[in-house]
């Protein structure tokens, strides 16, 4: 598979998709090592994934030896937030692009082998979720359902399994009309076996990689929701909370106009670098698959 | 003639797309039990006594069909139900926020094209010089960016950091009185416009002022998106043919990039502005909850938090039917760009 | 006869991700005033390179690593290097004292522009001055016969036209039209130049043989059949009556009764303007159709240069006669060239025909064959003469 070592070497050569890998592997071992790194106090062992707090005082506190990035408004610890967050945004991520995932190929597949009446149904149904713009749509579904962080993963994978359907199936339409599926097919391969062992190999690889690094896209949109109050429930270590915690204390008092910086800063830069290490993979990852930007 | 039959099958077309958008919102109130969906209905205290009533009156332990049926027809007069929030019905709603959201795109759409274009070109022409790496790496950062933490961020640095320069919120106090004030003749109720027909230089000014930050908070990420995808545009168009034979020709290289390759660059940019709408529609409701800036987006992120259903639905259904309608013109546009689509049949 | 281009030691590399190539390796040519010269060799012999190298446009990430071009202006007589001449400079030559066809006329048209359009493009470039003469010429007999209150009143804005187009006729790049012309609105005061640019494009199309060539003026690239757009480009590269044309496989992808047709109207332009066309083709038949003297290249060198009909007669480098042998001819067997096309990035030393030359000596695998005159008119690359 030299296509593969030569996308691999591309991606390390490149110093932005490696600065990518770097970010990813960073957030996949806080993420891994959460607990280590800030340990659930005694008293909230059975709920580890709610912030602890350090009294009701509404008026975030600066960073101090007990809490190093300081505590937003209601006294939720930032650091604690910010690292078991990270465990959110792979939960929410990951679930969501595997549910779409697997979803996509199925109808992707099912249309874009059989057409006819098959893929015009799927179509037409992709048709009706593409009609909405995606936020609004989630946010709809998240007010319906009921806010929480299951009602977030739901809207989600409702909101983007249509895209994914659709280029699975623009992938296998390409596919079929190559030359060694009509060869596999006229030694008297059955269709279902056709599919599995060459068209969706063949047809999917890119389109796959591409959805995974959407994990980046997910993980925005669900923090968007959490920060519009619409996503997991107060004090649940979430990166879009502990941003919306800071939208009464942009301003400081008179004299000190940046004085909670660190509320509003810190929980924003996790989100940005999470999202960052992944567009850059996925931008590296365009160009090589781009074919109208062929490698030379 | 063409061009007015080939809307009328598009129109067409939207019908089965419009059907399957309103079952599915419908869809989502009928989880609901009737006497959930009747509070939907309830505007005061008498009604609420008499919920049996409501369930009657708006037939809401009908069959589905029969419910549907009734929705649609409701829909279809404007009736998308009430708003607690401002305690109005949505479709009042709609209209009165719907300014303020427009004023928003008025100045955020000629910013994301013009800059997205601008700076994609330049980034194409630059390919694998230090221009285009510069373009590239803040066109990744400005796609990264939350929009609702570089609100907050814009916010901390330019209305707190120094001292109310650029506030949230759509006018000063003192601006407001004076805007719903005698003399001042609301023709839009769009401010920077009503300002000019009024010829009122502070309230323009002020109307400005509050405009910077959301318009910059609502243009990174589209202008990133444009950016990007101008880029890849230009760089296919220039490899092509023509260019090659316009630089036979003795043209300049600026003029080759900025009239040969860029007026096929274009083309396909075009055919995603729907998706800028759909991207600014999301972004909308983002900023004016971050800027308390009054407009729908604003109103619908209000109706969420509060569990208010038929707002919340009506919202969306408003903004499926504007997108689905924005991707008609979208399409007549791109008859209209590339001389070598027939309408209707694609590129021969 | 004079030379109009002399090529000297020319070489262009290809700095690619897998190494460098070199797509011409030392290539000494000339091109004589008024000849047809026509450069034979395999895709990737660098054929097409040496005419694009010409025009300086080589692609990214080619480069013209060195070598010099001498264009022998015969308007002015002057010699300049074109390889050492400023960027503006050289886009005043191209285009206008050389130009150039291109081998896929549907890919060389802009698809959004019409073919008047692209047309008038040269003329508005490079012939402003002629274009302000002709519109001075038509404001001054509207100034002359313009009688009545209507022309009364557009009397003094034809004066302030006839004096800008006096400017641009003297000087094509004066600064008040300039300035105008970014000027909106005041702008249009310089419509007249492109409408006598569209008259001069339509008389262009005519004298390609192109029917009805107002209305294929106002058409776009793909209203038009292929040899109608290959017309098109031809008169396009004809606009300003170039000294040098060069054609790069112009009748490749057309069909064959439009190839002939084409073929015929080469050889017109070529007795009508007297230009030096340079042919570039991996066809022999075509070559020998319409060239006087033919360039064989091989892997990025020239092989032999000779006439048309020493070419066919006294074919002298083994890789011309492979060619021949290679050109499928009733009553005669075809003869395939053994081997394959030398690796453009490790190209074999010495000659780089010798892997597959069936006279290959222990001498042609070491050191290079220089280009020898073994006759007049006849140079070849090979120990063997």
């Amino acid at each position: 598979m030299t296509d593969w070592k030569f996308t691999a070497r591309q991606l390390v050569r490149n110093p932005l998709s490696l600065l990518g890998i770097i970010i990813i592997v960073i957030f996949v071992f806080i993420a891994i090592f959460a607990p280590l790194i800030a340990p659930t106090p005694e008293s909230h062992q059975q709920r580890p994934y709610m912030i602890p707090r350090d009294g009701y005082r509404a008026q975030p506190e600066p960073p101090s030896e007990d809490h190093i990035f300081g505590t937003t408004q209601g006294q939720y610890d930032i650091f604690y937030g910010v690292i078991w967050g990270t465990r959110s945004a792979f939960r929410v991520g990951l679930v969501v692009i595997g549910i779409v995932v697997v979803i996509g190929i199925l109808l992707g597949s099912l249309a874009g082998y059989f057409g006819g009446i098959v893929d015009e149904i799927i179509m037409r149904i992709t048709d009706v979720f593409l009609a909405f713009p995606a936020l609004i749509l989630a946010m709809a579904i998240v007010a319906a359902l009921g806010p929480s962080l299951n009602t977030v993963i739901i809207a989600l994978t409702v909101v983007s399994w249509p895209s994914y359907a659709r280029l699975i199936r623009g992938d296998i339409l390409q596919v079929r009309e190559e030359d060694y599926i009509e060869a596999s097919r006229g030694l008297g391969a059955s269709s279902a076996r056709v599919i599995l062992r060459h068209a969706l190999p063949n047809a999917i690889y890119p389109t796959l990689i591409m959805a995974s690094l959407d994990i980046g896209a997910v993980v925005l949109s669900a923090a968007a929701l959490s920060f519009l109050g619409l996503g997991a429930p107060e004090g649940y270590a979430d990166w879009g909370q502990l941003t919306s915690f800071a939208r009464n204390w942009i301003v400081g008092p008179p004299g000190d106009p940046l004085k909670y910086w660190y509320a509003v800063t810190i929980p924003g830069l996790f989100i940005l670098f999470f999202v960052l290490g992944w567009n850059l993979l996925g931008d590296a990852f365009r160009d090589i698959f781009d074919p109208r930007l062929a490698r030379r | 003639m063409e061009l007015r039959s080939y809307i009328i099958r598009r129109l067409l077309l939207l019908i089965p797309v419009l059907l399957g958008v309103t079952l599915f919102i419908f869809g989502i109130t009928m989880m609901f039990s009737p006497t959930q969906r009747a509070m939907l209905y309830v505007r005061d205290a008498k009604q609420l006594a008499d919920l049996p009533a409501v369930i009657e009156r708006y037939g809401l332990d009908q069959p589905f069909v029969v419910q549907y049926g009734t929705w649609l027809g409701q829909v279809f007069t404007g009736n998308l139900g009430y708003s607690k929030v401002v305690s109005q019905p949505v479709s009042d709603a709609i209209i009165q926020f719907l300014p303020a959201t427009l004023e928003l795109a008025i100045f955020a759409t000629p910013l994301i094209i013009l800059l997205g274009i601008l700076l994609g070109t330049t980034a194409a022409a630059h390919k694998d010089r230090p221009l285009d790496h510069g373009t590239r790496v803040a066109a990744i950062l400005g796609w990264s960016l939350p929009t609702f933490w570089l609100g907050l961020m814009l916010l901390m640095i330019f209305y707190g950091f120094l001292r109310g320069f650029l506030p949230p919120g759509r006018l000063s106090v003192q601006i407001d009185l004076l805007v719903n004030a005698a003399p001042f003749i609301r023709y839009t109720h769009i401010n920077t416009i009503d300002a000019i027909l009024n010829l009122d230089g502070p309230v323009f000014l002020d109307a400005l002022r509050h405009l910077v930050l959301p318009v910059v908070t609502l243009s990174v990420v589209n202008v990133a998106f444009i950016m990007r995808l101008m880029r890849s545009s230009m760089l296919e168009s220039l490899g092509k043919g023509y260019i090659l034979t316009a630089r036979a020709k003795g043209l300049a290289e600026r003029v080759v990039v900025n009239k040969h390759a860029r007026r096929n660059a274009l083309i396909p940019v075009i055919t995603v502005s729907g998706y800028v709408f759909a991207a600014l529609a999301n972004g909308v409701v983002i900023t004016e909850t971050i800027f308390n800036f009054k407009g729908i987006g604003w109103w619908a992120w209000q109706s969420a938090i509060n569990l208010d259903i038929s707002s919340v639905l009506g919202f969306a259904l408003f903004n499926a039917v504007l997108f689905v309608l924005v991707n008609l013109v979208v399409d007549v546009l791109y008859t209209r760009v590339d001389p070598r689509v027939r309408l209707g049949q694609g590129v021969q | 006869m004079k030379d109009l281009i002399r090529i000297r030691d020319l070489s262009v590399r290809f700095y690619t991700y897998e190494g460098v190539v070199h797509a011409i390796d030392d290539l000494d040519l000339d091109i004589r005033q008024g000849e047809t010269l026509g450069i034979v060799g395999e895709t990737g012999s660098g054929k097409s390179m040496t005419a694009l190298a010409i025009l300086r446009l080589v692609p990214y990430p080619g480069k013209i690593e060195s070598g010099s071009i001498v264009f022998c202006d015969r308007d002015s007589g002057g010699e300049v290097e074109l390889l050492k001449l400023r960027e503006d400079r050289m886009r005043a030559i191209r285009g206008n004292k050389i130009s150039m066809v291109f081998q896929e006329p549907g890919a060389a048209l802009n698809p959004v522009y019409t073919i008047g359009d692209q047309i008038s493009e040269v003329f508005l470039l490079h012939r402003r001055q002629e274009l302000g003469r002709r519109a001075r010429e038509r404001v001054d007999n509207l100034l002359n016969d313009g009688n009545g209150f209507g022309a009364g009143l557009k009397r003094p804005f034809w004066h302030w036209q006839s004096r800008i187009y006096d400017k641009i006729a003297e000087e094509p790049h004066a600064l008040e039209p300039r300035l105008l012309s970014h000027i909106p609105l005041f702008r249009r005061l310089l419509w007249r130049l492109k409408d006598e640019a569209s008259l001069l494009t339509v008389d262009m199309l005519k004298d390609v043989e192109i029917p009805d060539a107002a209305r294929v003026a106002a058409e776009y690239p793909h209203e038009l059949s292929g040899g109608m757009k290959q017309r098109a480009v031809i008169a396009m590269a004809l606009a300003c009556s170039p000294e040098l044309l060069i054609a790069d496989e112009p009748t490749t992808s057309l069909d064959v009764t439009i190839q002939a047709q084409m073929l015929e109207l080469f050889r017109r332009i070529k007795a009508d303007k007297g230009a030096s066309v340079l042919f570039v083709t991996h066809n022999l038949g075509v070559a020998s159709e319409v060239c006087d003297r033919v360039a064989v290249m091989y892997a990025g060198r020239l092989c032999e240069v000779c006439t048309v009909e020493e070419l066919f007669l006294h074919p002298l480098h083994p890789y011309t006669r492979a060619l021949l042998d290679a050109v499928p001819m009733p009553g005669k067997e075809l003869q395939t060239i053994p081997g394959a096309l030398a690796d453009a990035l490790n190209p074999p030393p010495g000659c780089r025909f010798h892997p597959r030359c069936p006279s290959a000596t222990p001498l042609c695998q070491q050191e290079r064959p220089k280009l020898k005159a073994v006759a007049k008119d006849h140079m070849v690359a090979c120990y063997l003469f």
